[in-house]
């Protein structure tokens, strides 16, 4: 009799235990959790703002023309440089197209060859350079941009004491990024907007070179490479 | 299994996203600008002529300092009865380049006469005068005048023994040697690096004389054409 009861109880405890079990498990797949983690990290860009403008020139043309939000890559021929050049400036503006999370710098490096090597030979400083950016319109970030350049290199200006021409202000000629430079920088440009939002900060590039007496050569080339950095 | 492949190629896919998106983001561009300079060189007039020892001679057309040359002069008698020793003429040139020149002339002279006396090119006196390089902008340089300068000089020309005919005996010192383009003047750069509308340039006198002797009468007219080239 006794060792019929202690069957019964051991019987229970075991299918107690069992059910015990069988209900927590059931409980566990109730509850989960999703962990994620992300990056956001600095984006510059740099692309065309659009099409070149090109005046002054005497028988020059733009050959690659900027096209807005593609990669900047525009090839242009100045033309005549020379005196039979009776215009005041040759002029090319380079729309220019930023966009950033982050506070950002834009730099340039120039070059100018084959232009020959006397003392009349056309030089880096006898190409003009500026930047006019206008203040951000309200779609973007607010905050001001520095403009390291005096704008519009056309502006100003005056003969040497040789008679050369001189562009007025600091920063205003290639002379000055014969090594990279900043020319513009600033806070962050856009707002926190869709990757494909149209917004951007937009200004002209500008370069200008005077005709003047330069020593003849059929073929200069100036080349200037902007590039955009994360602060 | 198969789902293990599933998040491999899940894990690809974001990958390649991923890494499209960076590439996409431009940080870089270029403006690569060609230009000439051509050779230029050019030929105005330097200002107003100067007529004397005629008879009834006028300029017709006179010279504007920095426009086209085309003067027009009645040099007016040229017979016995201009008792003046010469008829003289002085054309001011100015020149301007931005590498090496030769001025040359070409000269013609017509006569109504028919006869040995008539006015001939060999009658006509001619010179470059004293060369200036003065003024901002003018280029220091050493001209080589290839006439013999004014040519009513005495040592530029005398009475012929045996004709009794004035002749300019000097090199290059009258028109015949100019019936064909011939080089008057040659010379380095004239001008620095400085615009075209430095005013500045080479000037020099273009001297032509005419001694009035008992030439058959009739009329004659006299065209000299200077051109400036850059060799």
């Amino acid at each position: 009799m006794f060792k019929s009861t202690k069957g019964i109880l051991t019987t229970l405890a075991i299918t107690a235990a069992l059910l015990l079990m069988s209900a927590t498990a059931a409980f566990a797949q109730t509850t989960g959790s999703v962990t994620m983690t992300a990056t956001v990290s600095n984006f510059v860009e740099l692309t065309s703002g659009g099409a070149v403008t090109l005046t002054g020139n005497s028988g020059g043309s733009v050959i690659t023309d900027g096209t807005a939000n593609s990669p900047l890559a525009v090839v242009v021929n100045l033309g005549e440089l020379g005196p039979s050049n009776t215009n005041s400036f040759v002029t090319l503006s380079v729309p220019v197209r930023l966009r950033s999370n982050v506070a950002y710098q834009l730099n340039m490096v120039s070059s100018v060859a084959g232009a020959g090597a006397t003392s009349f030979s056309l030089k880096d400083t006898d190409v003009g350079f500026g930047l006019t950016p206008a203040a951000r319109p309200a779609n973007l970030a607010a905050g001001v941009d520095t403009n390291a350049t005096p704008g519009d290199p056309t502006v100003g200006g005056s003969t040497d004491a040789n008679g050369r021409w001189v562009f007025a202000g600091a920063n205003s000629t290639l002379g000055a990024y014969a090594v990279s430079g900043a020319v513009l920088s600033g806070p962050r440009i856009n707002k926190a907007v869709a990757a494909n939002s149209a917004t951007n900060l937009t200004f002209p590039a500008i370069f200008a070179v005077k005709p003047q007496f330069y020593d003849p050569a059929p073929a200069i080339t100036i080349t200037a490479q902007f590039t955009v950095v994360a602060l | 299994m198969p789902r293990k492949i599933s998040r491999t190629l899940l894990l690809v896919a974001l990958f390649v996203v991923s890494a499209v998106g960076c590439f996409g983001q431009s940080t870089t561009g270029t403006v690569t600008m060609s230009a000439t300079v051509s050779k230029f060189v050019e030929i105005n007039s330097g200002g107003a002529v100067t007529l004397t020892g005629n008879s009834g001679g006028g300029v017709t057309t006179d010279g504007v300092a920095n426009s086209p040359l085309a003067v027009s002069i009645n040099l007016g008698e040229l017979g016995p009865s201009n008792t003046n020793s010469f008829v003289t003429a002085q054309v001011p040139l100015k020149l301007r380049s931005n590498a090496a020149y030769v001025l040359s002339m070409t000269a013609t002279v017509t006569s109504s006469g028919t006869t040995a006396s008539r006015i001939v090119a060999s009658d006509v006196g001619f010179g470059l005068g004293t060369v200036s390089r003065t003024g901002l902008g003018v280029n220091a340089g050493s001209d080589t005048n290839a006439t013999s300068g004014d040519p009513t000089l005495a040592a530029n020309g005398s009475v012929n023994g045996t004709t009794g005919r004035y002749d300019f005996t000097a090199v290059r010192s009258n028109l015949s040697a100019f019936s064909s383009a011939t080089t008057a003047l040659s010379g380095p750069i004239i001008m620095n690096a400085v615009p075209r509308s430095n005013a500045n340039g080479l000037t020099v006198p273009a001297l032509f004389a005419v001694k009035p002797q008992f030439f058959e009468n009739g009329t004659s007219t006299i065209s000299v054409t200077f051109t400036v080239t850059a060799p």
